[in-house]
């Protein structure tokens, strides 16, 4: 009788000790939940279609969408190249050899000039953007290499402050034409926007548009107006604006995925530049 | 009577210790569900966010990455 209540009080410790075991592996499971969600991140990253690129092609739905975001790129790259050309000069002023860089500053140049060609109502836009991204992306982060084999930080350093504030009348053309088309782009979404709510404010489009009201301030008013109607009215916009960008968020992530099933058919199919791989849809 | 007071015992520390044990994972599935529930009444920030996302700034830029 002995033994069997010994073995009895064994048993009764193994199931205590096992359930405590358990215990500590439920602990130990968020943290299998954080790895898992890290290497997810890690490989995001290294995606040609990053998040921001996602991002800028949402309002790519429209020619206008799409001009503003090839001329945000064309700025980008002349002010690349404004600020290669300057660090060549530097350099060749101080005797070092910078064959290497000015073959990166010209494949630079024409990608300017494939950028400049784009037809921005044309049906593979969105394909060609991303594409010149990754090449301007890429060209720089070469250019970024090269210029590190040549110098040490601290003369990196001394470059990078003299030839901080860079400016062109190219530049300045750019950045012109860039906010007159975002506030196209904001005066159309603004009258879509009045069309949802039912009532037009001309005032405040105008004010905007004159800029006597700034983007941040237009916005709070239009806040403020949606916020005064009563709770049906409110959740019935509130319903139709996040529709509105839902939509947008999905026609861009099915023009990535698109994208991303080209990419591998392309890597058996075409030789690599990519012609004739249009949007999809 | 010694025999009964030890089952006693350890049928008790079962109990406990799947109590517990319940206890945890009712927590955890808890704490899941949390973060997964819908918007159910809007505020003045979900407006502003949805009305944020309508337009751009006039300062926005594409990042290609510094040249050095």
């Amino acid at each position: 009788m002995k033994k069997i209540s010994t073995i009895l009080i064994m048993l009764m410790i193994l199931i205590s000790i096992s359930s405590l075991a358990i215990a500590d592996e439920a602990e130990e499971d968020p943290e299998e939940e954080d790895e898992y969600e890290e290497t997810s991140e890690g490989e995001n990253e290294t995606d040609d279609i990053d998040n921001n690129t996602t991002k800028e092609i949402e309002i790519m739905n429209n020619s206008l969408g799409c001009e503003i975001r090839f001329l945000q790129l064309e700025k980008a790259i002349i002010k690349n190249l404004l600020k290669g050309e300057m660090a060549v000069d530097v350099l060749k002023g101080l005797d070092y050899n910078t064959t290497d860089l000015e073959a990166i500053l010209s494949e630079m140049k024409n990608l300017l000039e494939d950028v400049k060609a784009v037809n921005t109502s044309s049906n593979n836009s969105i394909w060609l953007f991303v594409k010149y991204k990754h090449e301007a992306i890429n060209l720089t982060k070469q250019f970024r290499e090269s210029i590190k084999e040549l110098l040490n930080g601290e003369k990196l350093k001394q470059i990078r402050e003299r030839i901080k504030e860079m400016m062109s009348e190219e530049l300045e053309n750019c950045s012109k034409m860039i906010r007159n088309k975002i506030k196209q782009f904001n005066r159309n979404q603004l009258h879509k926007l009045y069309g949802i709510i039912g009532e037009a404010n001309n005032t405040f489009v105008e004010e905007y548009l004159n800029g006597n009201m700034s983007l941040a301030q237009l916005k709070i008013q239009i806040s403020k107006t949606i916020n005064q109607m009563n709770k049906e009215r409110k959740y019935q916009i509130f319903s139709e604006i996040k529709e509105e960008n839902i939509k947008k968020k999905i026609h861009a992530q099915s023009q990535v995925e698109d994208m991303n099933k080209n990419k591998g058919k392309g890597k058996d199919n075409d030789n690599g530049n990519g012609n004739g791989k249009g949007k999809g849809k | 009577m010694n025999k009964k007071i030890i089952s006693i015992i350890f049928l008790l520390i079962i109990v406990i210790s799947l109590t517990l044990v319940y206890t945890y994972y009712n927590n955890f599935v808890s704490e899941e569900s949390h973060y997964d529930s819908p918007i159910k009444t809007i505020d003045e920030n979900n407006v502003s966010e949805e009305i944020d996302e309508l337009f751009i700034e006039e300062d926005n830029e594409i990042e290609i990455g510094e040249m050095f």
